[in-house]
């Protein structure tokens, strides 16, 4: 079904969640229009364009919810994992998304040549590779009774590490601390809770730096010399992630992490 | 000796294997269990050289009583030797999987007098791990040619993945540099496992408790460079081991000279690793791509190209099979461009049903048209129908062959060094004390001269 819609310029101001997005979507339908930005509220209001506020409201997120399960689990899953991403912009190229998926059903994912739907896809890519890169580099510690990790990801991925982690430790209890947006997922008794945390700094005790020479040298007795490839290295593993892997510090190239952070 | 001298002995003594995956199998965590299997595999860390670690790779232990000449852990080859106990190798592999450093265990041991007692020792680490630690993380398992069968089977109801070493290439060399292994004994292990791993997938099928008989299927590994074959004859072998054993990987290792022997090369030799990665590449058309090894080397041609991959070089020999329309070539001949992959490929397969693809459309969807564009056409057009011959070559020669990096003598001296998967020839003219830079523009130039002339 086509729907029409002008190109506004005005621009969305939303409460930054997901709902608040779903209610964007709606309201573009609603005054048949294409928002010419689509703001939430950690990016800077200034603006060339009038700016509306966007109320939320749980009706309206909620039939834009149903609407998109009928789209299936592919239109889902990219708007699921671009809305994590911390880029400017995204929101905008997720709405434009949306309106080709409700015009087009749920083929839509598949409709790579359009620009809306590759740049959307574009976008859900490159948060679901980084979560999967942290589902690889994060590493634990032991504090106490608990399993600690501390990552600094660009987006928002704690949600997408969730399910792999419960699944790999079942029986265990852990935080991982995202320290670029300040978030926590912890696990707990079976329970997992996201919290807002301003730090998180355990230090190490004498058996965890046991267990973390023990692995480092087993890490170098495995490098091969004459086989030496340092760019195949950080084609594998890019350089920013080397931070939160303990086997990486203090190796020639690693950027040093900044002290205040963290 | 503590237990982290022993560690990095038998890390150390385990890297020359090159296997270290974890994939092939799918198993979601338990209750009461720790861990969990993805079917993808896991990379948890690169180590300097490139390569991936995913499991903590060991050897229970390395006091061979054989007397291999490639091999690091040969019997005459004064080093420090090293023996887990079950409870360490257990206790190591917990604590190391909790903290998220590897997805399991590789197990795999030198001869401690007898196939048998080794085979025992080894099962009897790996159930202590599976039972006690109730660990349900990823175990890949070498088995011990000559060991009996029934041992084979208990090691194949612990481990995920099994793999029996071919070693080398023919029998000849086998005979030559191994002569305490023999063909038929690494292949009789080979075949139990097909058998009963195909078995107990068809009891899986029927029964969700059968018990799993390495579900993950098996591997190998063999040597290239030590002796003398042709690609063509490591490609049919690798070939017919995918048919006859139902393999899962057939790994290949640069033979590394490490001990000095006169029947080998000298300790000096670089690892043939430009000629590795042309393997693999063909491996992966084996695999992926429906190729088969006649159709990449022929007695005529019987080694690759260094400077062109595989696929390339199949193109440019079968120019009346292009070019491939790709509003409406079915996915096998998609396969075949050069630089379209399986998943760019089925991209355009699923992308077409909604729209006609020109350019501009496959380059939005991500498929990268800096070889492909000469064999292709959109609705009819051709992209680069007139390329002069020259340009197409130098599109279509593999940069990897001509790779330099910078090496730091000192903190202000540095100097461009050949990267250790170029090209031999490249090699060759930089010890020879021709600039690095220079040698890689000539050797290219040079490269794509010959290749204009051949087209």
């Amino acid at each position: 079904m086509s729907y029409p819609a002008h190109v506004s310029n005005v621009s969305y101001c939303y409460d930054g969640s997901f709902r608040g997005f779903l209610c964007c979507i709606y309201e573009s339908y609603a005054r048949r229009e294409l928002p010419a930005a689509v703001q939430p509220p950690e990016e800077g209001q200034v603006s060339l364009f009038g700016c509306r506020e966007i109320p939320t409201s749980a009706d309206r997120a909620r039939r834009v919810a149903a609407g998109l399960r009928r789209l299936g689990g592919g239109v889902q899953g990219c708007l699921t994992s671009g809305f994590l991403a911390d880029e400017p912009g995204k929101d905008l190229t997720l709405l434009r998304f949306a309106r080709v998926c409700f015009e087009n059903g749920p083929a839509t994912v598949q409709m790579l040549g359009r620009a809306e739907v590759a740049e959307a896809l574009a976008l859900a890519r490159r948060v679901d590779n980084e979560s999967s890169k942290y589902i690889e580099f994060l590493r634990f510690e032991q504090r106490g009774e608990m399993l600690g990790a501390i990552i600094h990801p660009r987006h928002r991925i704690l949600p997408l590490l969730r399910g792999h982690f419960c699944s790999r430790l079942p029986d265990e209890d852990f935080m991982i601390f995202d320290a670029t947006h300040r978030m926590a997922l912890l696990r707990r008794d079976r329970q997992v809770h996201y919290l807002r945390m301003q730090r998180y700094d355990p230090a190490p005790d004498a058996e965890e730096e046991d267990w973390q020479a023990l692995w480092k040298r087993f890490f170098h007795a495995l490098t091969i010399e004459e086989r030496r490839n340092e760019a195949c290295q950080r084609t594998h593993a890019p350089r920013r992630y080397w931070r939160d892997m303990c086997e990486m510090q203090g190796q020639k190239s690693a950027t040093q992490p900044p002290q205040d952070v963290i | 000796m503590d237990l982290a001298e022993k560690l990095e002995i038998l890390a150390d003594s385990a890297k020359y294997d090159v296997a270290c995956t974890s994939s092939g199998v799918d198993r979601p965590g338990r209750r009461g269990q720790l861990g969990s299997c993805s079917a993808p595999g896991i990379c948890h860390a690169f180590t300097p050289d490139g390569r991936c670690v995913s499991l903590l790779k060991v050897l229970y232990s390395n006091a061979c009583s054989y007397d291999c000449s490639y091999c690091v852990n040969r019997r005459s080859n004064p080093r420090p030797r090293a023996t887990f106990t079950p409870r360490e190798l257990a206790e190591l592999t917990i604590g190391f999987y909790r903290r998220n450093y590897i997805e399991g265990l590789f197990l795999s041991s030198a001869v401690l007098g007898s196939p048998d007692a080794t085979m025992e020792r080894m099962i009897e680490a790996l159930r202590i791990l599976r039972q006690e630690y109730r660990f349900n993380g990823y175990i890949h398992a070498k088995a011990i040619p000559g060991a009996d069968p029934l041992l084979i089977e208990r090691l194949g109801l612990l481990a995920d993945r099994l793999s029996v070493n071919i070693e080398l290439p023919s029998e000849t060399s086998l005979n030559r540099l191994a002569p305490d292994k023999a063909k038929a004994a690494i292949l009789r292990p080979m075949r139990q496992i097909a058998r009963q791993s195909a078995a107990s997938r068809r009891e899986l099928a029927v029964y969700r408790h059968a018990s799993a008989f390495a579900p993950a299927g098996q591997s190998t590994q063999m040597i290239i460079g030590a002796t003398p074959e042709s690609d063509l004859h490591i490609l049919r072998l690798t070939e017919s081991l995918y048919q006859k054993y139902a393999l899962k990987r057939v790994f290949y290792s640069a033979y590394l000279p490490v001990v000095p022997d006169p029947r080998l090369h000298a300790l000096t030799t670089p690892p043939p690793l430009l000629r590795e990665h042309r393997l693999y590449q063909a491996d992966w058309l084996l695999r992926y791509y429906d190729f088969s090894a006649a159709e990449l080397l022929s007695d005529e041609q019987p080694n690759f190209d260094p400077y062109l991959d595989p696929k390339c070089n199949w193109a440019l020999r079968h120019p009346e099979f292009f070019p491939v329309e790709v509003n409406a070539a079915p996915l096998a001949a998609l396969l075949r461009v050069p630089g379209v992959g399986p998943k760019s490929a089925r991209r355009i397969v699923a992308a077409r049903r909604s729209q006609r693809l020109g350019m501009a459309e496959l380059k939005r969807i991500g498929v990268v048209l800096k070889r492909a564009q000469y064999f292709i056409t959109c609705s009819g057009r051709a992209p680069a129908l007139r390329a002069p011959r020259q340009e197409v070559a130098a599109a279509l020669v593999d940069p990897r062959a001509f790779g330099v990096g910078v090496q730091q003598l000192s903190l202000d001296d540095f100097r461009a060094v050949p990267l250790p998967d170029a090209a031999p020839q490249l090699q060759r003219l930089a010890a020879a004390g021709v600039d690095a830079r220079t040698a890689a523009r000539e050797t290219r130039q040079e490269a794509i001269e010959c290749l204009t002339r051949r087209m």
